[in-house]
């Protein structure tokens, strides 16, 4: 009976040390999900050395050691599968094996099973995919009583001389099973907590994150100003409930929020030192107050201590900096500091991806300029020749034409950025095609099919006049026979599809890949609708084309 | 008077140059085409003086066209363009003279002087053409450009000329002549031309002449007369 309780007495030691282990960095690695080879490493030290450590806690009982080394050993199983047990298992085995005694071999061997037995279970555990219960008390228990058995049947089994050994087994066998399940089942429920802390403070930071991402999301797009910084300032400073928060630009204070707001003007030049070796330097400057202090450049009064100094740069180029502090008797959380970093990292991300959007439609515009302007002149010339050889045959239908003309230029006028009906959009279109239909005469042949119901449907201006005239130019003015000109619009479920088709089949290749101002025509209407909708392209060489106009229906 | 033949493929225009034509009084209009094709048939059947021929036309242009003449029976050629000015510039000087659309009065009284100038002078016009790489011909109704170098031999019959490609013919309006001058295709026979890479075999005859077998198993004649200039062409 004094055995168990100096046993437990023992391991009340071993605990302690246990609850510093998992307060320590070595701990760090079992707070992950999985675990990479590294991690395992450090594991195989530290729960070696708790082998060790409880045989040199142990209690010497005649020859041999009563003790408490099947922990370190079941636990690194259980926690770190088969080879880890057996590796740490080992370990404690070999080193109990150099100190002596009869039992010393029977000791070293079954130390290494008591670690693949702890292997054993883990397998078990993974098997079932209940990964959780490895950190479960009950487990840790059943493992180690299971494991301590075992010890005890393989000491009768190997140590000699036999009388010796069972007079030994009937010693220690009840304490050391009792003393080791019990220890190890308290270990791993002081890891356990351990772990659930780290969790549960990750969940607080994922939080926090999220609801700033949430709500910073869109105000970059409005550009980098002081009404967007100040906006941003504000759910930064209500979210973190740091002291106070400033951004700037590269020259001075776009916004300031919180203690010190008195001397920390927005629209002021930067003050500080630190700012500006930021800016410099593009790198995150941190003065934690204790071994950096942060010092105000403007008032000696300023109630700040420490602060977070990170960069917003967008294409490695700085454009300003988001500041954190804390006041002089306030300690600056290291949540604080990643979150810091992190909100910076996202802005600048977003202020990137604005540029580039602004960047490509910009783009998007000039193509769409450049494409009116190359098709005017020929078409202008064809229209005015057409126009003044029907003038002397019928005067009435040239004044038509020259209506028609001076119509369709007047749509061209348009900004492109305008969103058109399908109505407009015909009506442009027709005036173009009553144009050519009087150049080409019996050689194209127009066919309108449209659903009076679809007229309101709304597309991006200039939507269908290069369809059309990419028939027109390089379907129908490159064929021999009578040009076919479809053009269809009608609802199918929940979308609009209208389509132009002719009959020349001549200039698949060129749209195939997007060209003849097609994917233009395509992104239009992919930034306007989203990415499900755009142009189908169909054409089989030498018979037709078919451009497709898919839009989602309205309502 | 002189024979005309207008080549352009938006009816408004040809009636109007029509009428303006008509209007010098200088001018009778054989006929009127509306592509290239129409174009090459109406100039061997009619042999106009002189052709106004539009540049921009489907499928196969003004340039490509002229390509496609006998240079025997090659009319004058005044161009027409709407646009593309410079491409006939780089033409000029070779031609005889080319008209903007739409086309003035006055500027098409200096062209008729400089027509009647020409056929005054006998001269035989000559345009530097392109190479012909595809030869317009009609099958089932259907106009079909051949490429040149497909073709395995062309052969003038009485029911007009026929290319073959893989044993099937094609009927063209070109002449074998216009075939000759501007394709690889030889001469081997007064009435056919043959692609020298699509000979598989050269039979000799008694009494001087020689039978070829093409790639598809045709035979194609050599005549006695054109016998020893195609061998040397062959290299035997």
């Amino acid at each position: 009976m004094t055995l168990v309780f100096s046993l437990l007495q023992q391991m009340s030691v071993f605990l302690v040390i246990a609850y510093l282990f998992t307060k320590s960095p070595a701990f760090r690695p079992l707070t992950g999900e999985t675990l990479p080879p590294r991690h395992k490493v450090i594991l195989y030290f530290v729960f070696s050395a708790f082998s060790i450590l409880g045989t040199y806690f142990g209690l010497p009982v005649g020859d041999a050691i009563a003790n408490t080394r099947a922990i370190g050993a079941v636990l690194a199983g259980l926690i770190g599968g088969p080879i880890l047990g057996l590796a740490v298992g080992l370990t404690g085995g070999l080193h109990r094996l150099s100190l002596g005694g009869f039992t010393a071999f029977s000791c070293g061997i079954s130390t290494t099973v008591e670690g693949l037995i702890g292997g054993l279970f883990h397998l078990y555990l993974m098997r079932r995919g209940s990964n959780r219960d490895i950190f479960n008390p009950r487990i840790a228990l059943t493992a180690t009583f299971v494991a301590e058995a075992v010890q005890m049947l393989i000491i009768l089994l190997l140590a000699r001389p036999f009388a010796d050994a069972l007079a030994l087994v009937r010693v220690i066998a009840v304490p050391m099973i009792l003393a080791n399940s019990v220890g190890a089942a308290l270990f791993i429920s002081i890891m356990r907590d351990q772990k659930g802390m780290y969790d549960k403070f990750g969940v607080i930071f994922s939080a926090k994150a999220l609801k700033i991402a949430e709500k910073t999301l869109g105000i970059m797009g409005r550009g980098f100003n002081h009404e967007t910084a100040t906006e941003i300032a504000e759910v930064i400073y209500r979210e973190t409930g740091v002291s106070a928060v400033a951004i700037t630009d590269r020259q001075e204070i776009l916004a300031y929020l919180g203690e010190g707001a008195d001397h920390h003007i927005p629209g002021n030049a930067i003050g500080s030192e630190q700012t500006r070796q930021a800016i410099r330097e593009n790198r995150v400057i941190y003065a934690d107050g204790i071994h950096e202090v942060f010092t105000c450049s403007r008032s000696p009064a300023c109630p700040l201590g420490s602060a977070l100094v990170v960069p917003l740069q967008v294409d490695n180029e700085v454009i300003g900096t988001i500041k954190l502090y804390e006041r002089k008797n306030k300690l600056f959380l290291s949540l604080n500091r990643t979150l810091g970093e992190g909100i910076a990292r996202m802005l600048s991300e977003q202020l990137l991806r604005y540029r580039y959007e602004d960047q490509k439609n910009l783009l998007l515009t000039s193509e769409l300029k450049l494409i009116q302007a190359q098709i005017n002149p020929h078409f202008l010339f064809n229209a005015l020749n057409t126009i003044s050889a029907v003038i002397s045959e019928d005067a009435s239908r040239a004044r038509d034409l020259l209506l028609h003309l001076s119509n369709l230029f007047r749509k061209n006028l348009k900004r492109t950025s305008d969103i058109s009906t399908l109505e407009e959009e015909l009506n442009h279109v027709n005036s173009y095609l009553t144009i050519e239909k009087a150049r080409f005469e019996d050689r194209l042949v127009i066919e309108q099919t449209i659903d009076p119901e679809l007229l309101e449907t709304r597309l991006p201006t200039f939507t269908l006049q290069p369809i059309i005239e990419n028939a027109i130019k390089h379907g129908v003015s490159a064929m021999f026979g009578v040009g076919i000109i479809k053009v269809t619009a009608r609802k199918n479920g929940p979308r609009v599809e209208i389509s132009i088709e002719d009959n020349a089949g001549t200039y698949c290749p060129e749209i195939k890949e997007g060209g003849l101002g097609m994917n233009i025509v395509d992104k239009r209407i992919k930034n306007l609708y989203g990415r499900q909708y755009g142009l189908v392209i169909a054409c089989e060489p030498e018979r037709r084309t078919a451009i497709t106009i898919v839009v989602p229906a309205e309502g | 008077m002189i024979r005309a033949l207008i080549i352009d493929d938006e009816i408004h225009a040809r009636n109007e140059l029509e009428k303006l034509l008509d209007a010098t009084g200088a001018f009778s209009i054989v006929g009127k085409c509306a592509n290239a094709v129409e174009g090459v048939k109406a100039i061997n059947r009619l042999r106009p003086q002189v052709v106004f021929l539009d540049i921009q036309m489907p499928v196969i242009d003004g340039f490509e066209m002229l390509g496609m003449i006998d240079r025997e029976i090659m009319p004058l050629v005044v161009f027409i363009t709407a646009y593309d000015e410079y491409a006939v510039r780089a033409f000029e000087e070779k031609t005889l003279d080319y008209l903007l659309k739409p086309v003035a009065a006055e500027r098409l009284s200096v062209t008729v002087e400089k027509v009647r100038d020409h056929l005054q002078k006998r001269e035989h016009p000559a345009y530097p053409t392109p190479e012909l790489t595809r030869i317009p011909c009609v099958k089932g109704g259907n106009i079909k450009l051949v490429p040149s170098d497909a073709v395995e031999y062309a052969v003038c019959s009485p029911a007009g000329v026929h290319v073959y490609v893989a044993g099937e013919p094609y009927f063209t309006d070109l002449t074998l002549k216009a075939i000759e001058e501007r394709t690889p295709l030889t001469r081997c026979h007064r009435k056919y031309l043959v692609n020298l890479g699509a000979i598989e075999e050269i039979r000799l005859q008694e009494g001087g002449g020689a039978e070829l077998r093409t790639r598809s198993g045709a035979t194609v004649p050599v005549s006695r007369r054109l016998l020893r200039e195609f061998k040397r062409t062959v290299g035997l």
